[in-house]
């Protein structure tokens, strides 16, 4: 569309700042998704690494594995179905006397859960005693062969493995087996292993007969994830405002570059350029400043994300970045429709007068 | 044979107490191969009747026909189209779009309409008009008669049948504004265009085939 690009490589400051402003927006909109993301992340991460479906927890646990107990009656139907979670919430330290919050999880290396484990260094076994963490601990100087004290027990694990993507409600995990956990939580007095919840890799596992116990969906687990929910909210607030604001800036903006080009076009049109020309060319200008302003702004997420510390949580997904810049494109192209009112309404003749 | 004519035409501005009377029943006929100029002072209603004729307002009562189709009954789109094809208007205030060459100024109706004037044509006219080595600039960058020459060739880059210009020769000198009537004529001897002018420039006279004059919206001929 020969005018609009005319007049953008003509008025460069103008349509630069334009340009430089949805970019602006559009940088925060990606950051936020990004951040929203990263956060949203750290709290489901390990659960979405072991691509569980489902789960059972205790149905009168609100959905929330540490307050969840399998009853043993329950256990004895589950038997060896799913994989079965043990879960401690606490403390580790290692030899340089560095603590970390944890949560450690007891898995049984024959189910689901350690099958689908991926570990990036070190070795992929677990026997008593022994932990695969997530990489996150390394920031802390934790290296393989560490031996990890438990705090406040006399438990202590030794690093054979690392593996990525271990956050569960923010806190990185330490995977080791069912009995060390039960070790470190009952000091060797209780024998039968506690299990909090038993993951499934299907949506609807075939179960018996469950007594004390209830079967949820993955999405019903992480949605009630202590905070999930308001944070989740609060991002997705800010960012719907933020495409507010994007649709009236635009249309304030075009709407006063399209009043001053008014007289311009009642002489195109007075000459009898077809109205439909001239709003084809407002519509196209709208949509090259949308576009390089939210090209401009994926580039530099990408940029940013790469070069922020990893302590950062912001996880750029390509798919949700290219959503969210599709609809900035889509309230520019709204806010466009404002000028093109006014194009469509313009009498020529109150232009060229005289 | 193309033609343009207004019939019993009254253009009346505001309303009530603020009534005024613009133009009063005029009756006007222009045939191609035909150069009219019509004088009148300042506020005489010149811009009114050419605007009316070339469909831009409509009449407040009467008819306006071209090649004896009634303006008024068309739709707005269907006036668009004429003015695109037929019509070359150079309005009186110049108004070249700012970010366009000069060039660019005549090329733009190449993006909706074929049939414009062919490039050795053109560049005669051109020549004729003195703007041949003006054709990169920016409007910005030339002086009010070289606008004013470049709506003129602006107007006449479609090769439109009615030529009608309001006060062309405003900005320019004798020899210019001669050059341009010159030009009108041979346009519409050579060519077979109808070609209206409305000016207060009485230089002009000369070189027009009838001449009328319009005085507080009554029209006469005098020549
Ligand atoms: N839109 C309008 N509303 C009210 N009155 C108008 C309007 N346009 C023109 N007039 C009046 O109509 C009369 C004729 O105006 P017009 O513009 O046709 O004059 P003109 O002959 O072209 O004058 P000039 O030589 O100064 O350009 C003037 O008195 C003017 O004030
Ligand atoms: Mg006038």
């Amino acid at each position: 569309m020969f005018l609009a690009i005319k007049e953008m490589k003509h008025e460069k400051l103008r349509y630069g700042l334009m340009i430089g402003m949805i970019f602006l927006v559009s940088y925060l909109v990606f950051i936020l998704t990004g951040l929203s993301n990263g956060l949203s992340n750290l709290n489901r991460a390990a659960v979405d690494s072991w691509q569980a479906q489902s789960i059972v927890l205790n149905k009168d646990a609100q959905i929330n594995l540490p307050q969840s107990v399998i009853s043993n009656r329950d256990r004895q139907v589950l038997k060896n179905k799913g994989a079965q979670i043990s879960l401690l919430s606490g403390l580790v330290q290692n030899q340089a006397g560095k603590k970390d919050s944890a949560q450690i999880v007891g898995i049984k290396t024959n189910q689901f859960i350690f099958k689908r484990l991926k570990v990036t260094s070190g070795t992929k076994e677990l026997h008593s005693k022994q932990a695969i963490v997530a990489s996150a601990f390394k920031t802390d100087g934790f290296k393989l062969g560490d031996t990890l004290k438990i705090a406040n027990t006399q438990v202590k694990v030794k690093i054979v493995g690392f593996t990525n993507n271990a956050t569960l409600n923010m806190v990185p995990v330490v995977y080791t087996t069912p009995k060390t956990v039960n070790l470190a939580k009952y000091d060797g007095q209780q024998t039968t292993t506690l299990v909090n919840g038993v993951a499934f890799a299907s949506k609807k596992p075939t179960l018996g007969t469950l007594k004390d116990s209830k079967l949820y969906s993955a999405e019903q687990y992480i949605n009630k994830m202590p905070g999930n929910r308001a944070q989740t909210l609060t991002f997705n607030f800010m960012i719907g405002f933020l495409m507010v604001i994007i649709l009236i800036v635009i249309a304030i903006f075009l709407y006063i570059l399209t009043m001053q080009k008014l007289p311009n076009f009642g002489v195109l049109k007075a000459q009898g350029l077809p109205t439909s020309y001239l709003v084809k060319n407002t519509l196209l200008q709208a949509a090259l400043l949308a576009v390089s302003g939210v090209l401009i702004a994926l580039g530099l997420v990408l940029i940013t994300a790469a070069i922020l510390p990893a302590i950062v949580p912001i996880k750029i997904q390509i798919t949700m970045i290219l959503l969210s810049g599709l609809a900035i494109i889509g309230m520019a192209m709204l806010g466009a429709l404002i000028p093109v009112r006014e194009i469509i309404k313009l009498d020529p003749y109150q232009i060229i007068g005289g | 044979m193309a033609n343009l004519e207004l019939q019993d035409v009254k253009k009346v501005y505001g309303t009530g107490s603020s009534q005024y009377e613009a133009l009063t029943q005029i009756n006007f006929k222009a045939n191609q191969g035909e150069t009219i100029l019509i004088v009148g002072p300042s506020g005489s209603g010149k811009t009114t009747f050419l605007t009316i004729a070339a469909g831009l307002q409509t009449p407040s009562a009467g008819t306006v026909k071209i090649d004896d189709k009634v303006l008024g009954t068309m739709s707005v789109k269907q006036q668009s189209q004429l003015r695109l094809h037929k019509i070359g208007f150079v309005l009186q205030a110049y108004n070249l779009v700012p970010y366009l060459t000069v060039q660019e100024q005549f090329t733009l109706v190449d993006k909706v309409k074929t049939a414009n004037l062919t490039a050795s044509k053109f560049n005669e006219m051109l020549a004729i008009l003195g703007l041949t080595p003006l054709l990169d600039k920016y409007p910005n960058q030339l002086s009010g008669g070289q606008q004013q020459r470049v709506a003129i060739a602006r107007a006449l880059y479609g090769d439109p049948s009615f030529i009608l210009a309001d006060e062309p020769t405003a900005s320019l000198d004798t020899e210019r504004a001669i050059a341009v009537m010159q030009l009108f004529s041979q346009l519409a001897h050579l060519a077979h265009k109808a070609v209206i002018v409305v000016t207060h420039d009485t230089r002009l006279e000369d070189y027009a085939d009838h001449v009328y004059e319009l005085v507080d919206g009554v029209m006469h001929r005098l020549k």
